[in-house]
């Protein structure tokens, strides 16, 4: 495990509100613009991240693994520059491919190969790299017969095999890969561990699941968090 | 240019959004692209009738047709794209708490779709000044100039109010009420020739009554723009187009949170 530092997360806290944001007020926004003290927790203000400090190397699978709200998506969107810390520091060296939610930016009115092009540079592939997929993408999905239908007439199987096949087939440095393995049928999800089992050698991963023993199978070591902070540290799952 | 460099790694995106954005809307549509002509040309129908036939007023010297076609192209080029772009963010709602991409691309490609619809609405307007014979001088190349500060002045205001939108969907519910106003601070359906001077500078204050009228001077009366008066509004646009861009960028980093 002597490979480079290709993600680190350095002292990271986050904040968030409870507040939904038809109730904030001007006035108070103002306020806070000459106060700008951000470490200040306000009453209906939480950490969804406390301390978190993570270094992933340049071909490590890491996994995250703790209850509801306990910050594991969190982490993903900082990772990807979704979000941004509240305090501490987030450094990132390459392409990221985010699956966190496949098939984000799908349009029900597209047919799945126009969606191949929508979503695969949504994640950062070009249109020369979809291009020379192509062909593999739609034969992982198992979906040749249906590629040419607006996706609004995919059952949630059949959008999520495509989201999947997209994903698995970016060139991106690192996968964040976020609960997705858990909905597909048994024989997809299978072919899903067994791609990634096979990228794995060249890729850095972050994946989040709920379903341990599916991600003992795949991570090198897990990392527990609960109410925003790393409980356990690294489990290290020797193979 | 910061612009552009942020959107270069992402070229490739921004160009899938544009095609998007524009087969979808023509899809299930049985006359498709033809929509984009139909909304200028039966308002100009509309107002020829009204000015000519119900208020019985003389706007300008030439054909009223043509005088209000000219106006309507940079007007629907404006208010189309803000009323693409000002949602386009709170729209991608998915997208945008999920995935990094510069978010300047979803205002931007509603204006590229708006952009579209000016180019075909432009190529009938050529026929249109055939029909009447108009002649055409050399000053109409400025109609290029003029444009380009058409699309940083409405770029500016896309960014700046589809960003305010994430936090206050105030922006939104305005929207209609706003485009509706500025219509008519916009002269589009009158000119400014036949007003006294305290009322010109109060319309000038909109960048869109200079671009407007001189669009129509350059092309219908083959008069030149006033260079000085170009180089002033061009000033102005540009200092609103980077305040309203860093505005952009600086609130872009907490989309994701607030949306």
């Amino acid at each position: 495990m002597l490979s480079d530092v290709i993600v680190e997360l350095k002292n990271v806290w986050k904040k968030y509100s409870i507040r939904d944001m038809f109730h904030r007020s001007l006035r108070e926004d103002f306020i806070n613009i000459f106060r700008g003290n951000k470490c200040d927790l306000k009453e209906d203000e939480f950490w969804a991240l406390k301390n978190i400090n993570i270094s992933l190397g340049e071909r490590e699978c890491v996994g995250l693994y703790g209850p509801n709200g306990s910050g594991k998506t969190t982490i993903l969107k900082l990772i990807s520059s979704v979000t941004y810390p509240t305090r501490g520091e987030v450094t990132v060296k390459g392409r990221v491919a985010p699956l966190i939610a496949v098939g984000a930016g799908f349009h029900p009115d597209l047919t799945g190969r126009e969606n191949i092009y929508m979503n695969g540079t949504i994640i950062g592939m070009t249109l020369k790299e979809i291009r020379e997929h192509m062909a593999e993408i739609i034969e992982f999905s198992e979906l040749e017969k249906f590629i040419d239908m607006p996706v609004k007439k995919y059952s949630s199987g059949m959008y999520l095999k495509l989201g999947f096949s997209i994903a698995i087939h970016s060139s991106a440095e690192i996968l964040l890969i976020d609960e997705i393995l858990a909905v597909s049928d048994e024989s997809f999800q299978k072919k899903c561990i067994g791609k990634i089992k096979d990228i794995k050698s060249n890729k850095a991963m972050v994946v989040v699941s709920h379903n341990r023993a599916l991600m003992e199978q795949i991570v090198d070591r897990i990392i527990f968090l609960e109410e925003g902070e790393i409980k356990n540290l690294h489990l290290v799952i020797n193979k | 240019m910061q612009i552009a460099k942020r959107l270069y790694l992402y070229k490739d995106l921004f160009r899938v959004f544009v095609w998007r954005e524009f087969t979808i809307r023509y899809r299930q549509s049985i006359i498709g692209v033809l929509w984009a002509i139909i909304q200028p040309l039966s308002m100009m129908a509309l107002f020829t009738f009204i000015f000519s036939y119900v208020l019985k007023l003389k706007v300008a010297d030439y054909p009223h047709t043509i005088f209000f076609y000219s106006g309507l192209l940079p007007w629907i080029f404006f208010s189309s794209s803000l009323n693409y772009s000002i949602p386009s963010l709170t729209n991608h709602y998915d997208l945008i708490t999920k995935i990094y991409f510069p978010r300047e691309i979803l205002p931007l490609s509603g204006i590229s779709v708006a952009f579209i619809d000016y180019v075909i609405a432009s190529l009938i307007f050529a026929i249109i000044l055939a029909a009447y014979k108009i002649h055409i001088t050399w000053n109409v190349v400025w109609l290029i100039p003029l444009f380009i500060l058409l699309l940083f002045f409405t770029i500016a205001v896309s960014l700046f109010l589809s960003s305010v939108n994430v936090y206050y969907r105030d922006v939104k519910l305005a929207t209609g009420f706003l485009i509706q106003a500025w219509f008519f601070a916009s002269p589009v359906m009158y000119s400014i020739d036949q007003l006294n001077v305290k009322f010109k500078l109060i319309l000038f204050l909109n960048p869109l009554t200079f671009i407007i009228e001189n669009m129509r001077r350059c092309v219908i009366e083959g008069r030149s723009v006033v260079l000085w008066q170009f180089v002033l509004v061009g000033i102005i646009i540009t200092i609103f187009y980077l305040l309203s861009y860093k505005f952009f960028i600086k609130t872009e980093r907490d989309f994701a949170d607030v949306i």
